[in-house]
């Protein structure tokens, strides 16, 4: 007969292990779609900018040919076709939590400005996406900081060859650096009409440069086939 | 309460540091009191001998992983919050493979270093300065080895997402291959001991 104390305690252990691992099986799975908002958490990530990817840094993981995240192009299709960052895909936000995005997917949404992506990035959040970020001030901040950085006035050494480096990734990405605007803090449309000259693509007629059709989907791989310009 | 108490705000960064030390210091404590502290109990592990740290190694695994999948599914934990290592399988099989090459060489891998120099052990004094020569040493070829930090990316898998099995089935199969293996270290520990009786 089947004695208990006749085991050892590696042997109990090992039983006690099988026990719960056969109950694991048997667990009927959580309710799929409940989800608790924790705010306090993200109120933290916005206070520390958690919340967020910085235009340079996604321009270094798209040159990084990083494939762990996903870009989100948050506007209208023809906003999307164009002008859109390498490697991003088009979801517009009013179809976003019905596009059936992976929650456990790393996202970088962004817009024209900062507002839709921060917002998508709440909408995301409630719907239990745990890793999302918005970029920076969106599309206007990855032209004011990786397509067209601007040229320093008497740089430092460590200034020069931080804008050199910049010089390298604007070109990459079709982009152009320009002069540092003489009326400091002027408004956008000084800074639209700087935009225009500098760009190198020809047939464009818009500020940003303009991408070849059918840019790759899948992220960090878009910006591959371009490495030819401007080097 | 709900866990993780540091996502949901029951501490701050501070505290959090102060928790890192109390577990780190339990983490080394019972390091040394299983043996692992001693370069020698360590490589008995490749003599095939002693596999006391695959099995404590494991049981701790088989422990970390039923708990937390009880305490999800009691509630009390959410396991979406918990952080998970994102795969790039590129450099963490190169990494993992110069990780053994030093465990062997060495004697130690990084936990077990520092808990035997708490005891004031040379050799771990040695491999300690090691690690921090080495980290230095990576710090400063970054530039020249960014491509292959990123390498292999996977995003942050688990292996019910690879498998698609429910995570309960998983938890099951990990529990079998440790008692699988638990019951072949025994094996291989009486063959073994029998062949290098002079380690013993």
């Amino acid at each position: 007969m089947f004695r208990l104390s006749r085991l050892s305690l590696h042997q109990r252990l090992a039983g006690t292990a099988l026990v719960l691992g056969s109950l694991a099986v048997v667990m009927p799975q959580p309710p799929a779609g409940r989800v608790t908002l924790d705010t306090a958490e993200l109120a933290r990530l916005v206070q520390t900018t958690e919340d967020h990817v910085r235009p340079r840094e996604l321009a270094d993981w798209i040159l990084a040919g990083r494939s762990d995240y996903r870009l989100i192009d948050l506007r209208s299709q023809a906003e999307f076709a164009g002008y859109h960052i390498p490697g991003a895909e088009n979801v517009p936000i009013a179809g976003l939590i019905d596009a059936g995005l992976p929650p456990n997917e790393t996202l970088v949404l962004y817009s024209d400005g900062g507002i839709h992506a921060a917002q998508a990035w709440v909408l995301l959040r409630a719907s239990g996406f745990r890793s999302v970020y918005s970029l920076l001030n969106g599309l206007d901040g990855w032209k004011e900081e990786v397509l067209f950085p601007v040229t320093p006035r008497s740089p430092t050494a460590e200034e020069a060859r931080h804008f050199a480096a910049a010089v390298e990734v604007a070109r990459h990405f079709g982009g152009a650096p320009r002069a540092a605007d003489p009326t400091e803090g002027a408004s956008t449309s000084t800074f639209t009409s700087v935009l225009a000259p500098p760009v190198a693509s020809p047939g464009s007629s818009i500020a940003a440069p303009t991408l070849p059709s059918g840019a790759p989907r899948t992220s960090g791989s878009g910006a591959k086939p371009k490495k030819k310009e401007g080097c | 309460m709900h866990a993780p108490f540091f996502k949901f705000g029951a501490f701050g960064d501070e505290v959090g540091l102060i928790w890192a030390f109390v577990l780190g210091i339990g983490f080394g404590f019972f390091l040394e009191r299983a043996g692992f502290g001693s370069a020698k109990k360590l490589v008995s592990q490749f003599y095939l001998d002693d596999l006391a740290v695959f099995k404590v190694m494991f049981t701790a695994i088989v422990t970390a992983m039923l708990g937390t999948f009880f305490l999800s599914r009691a509630g009390l934990l959410d396991l979406a919050l918990v952080y998970r290592t994102p795969t790039f399988w590129v450099p963490q099989v190169v990494g993992g493979l110069l990780l053994g090459i030093g465990f062997v060489v060495g004697g130690y891998c990084p936990g077990t270093s520092v808990a035997s120099l708490a005891t004031g052990r040379l050799d771990a004094a040695a491999y300690v300065s090691g690690i921090v020569l080495g980290t230095a040493g990576f710090a400063l070829a970054f530039p020249a080895l960014r491509g292959l930090f990123h390498a292999g990316s996977l995003g942050a898998r688990s292996l019910p997402e690879a498998l698609h099995l429910p995570v309960g089935v998983v938890v099951f199969l990990v529990v079998l291959m440790a008692v699988g293996g638990f019951v072949g270290a025994q094996a291989l520990e009486r063959r073994f001991a029998r062949i290098h009786p002079e380690r013993s």
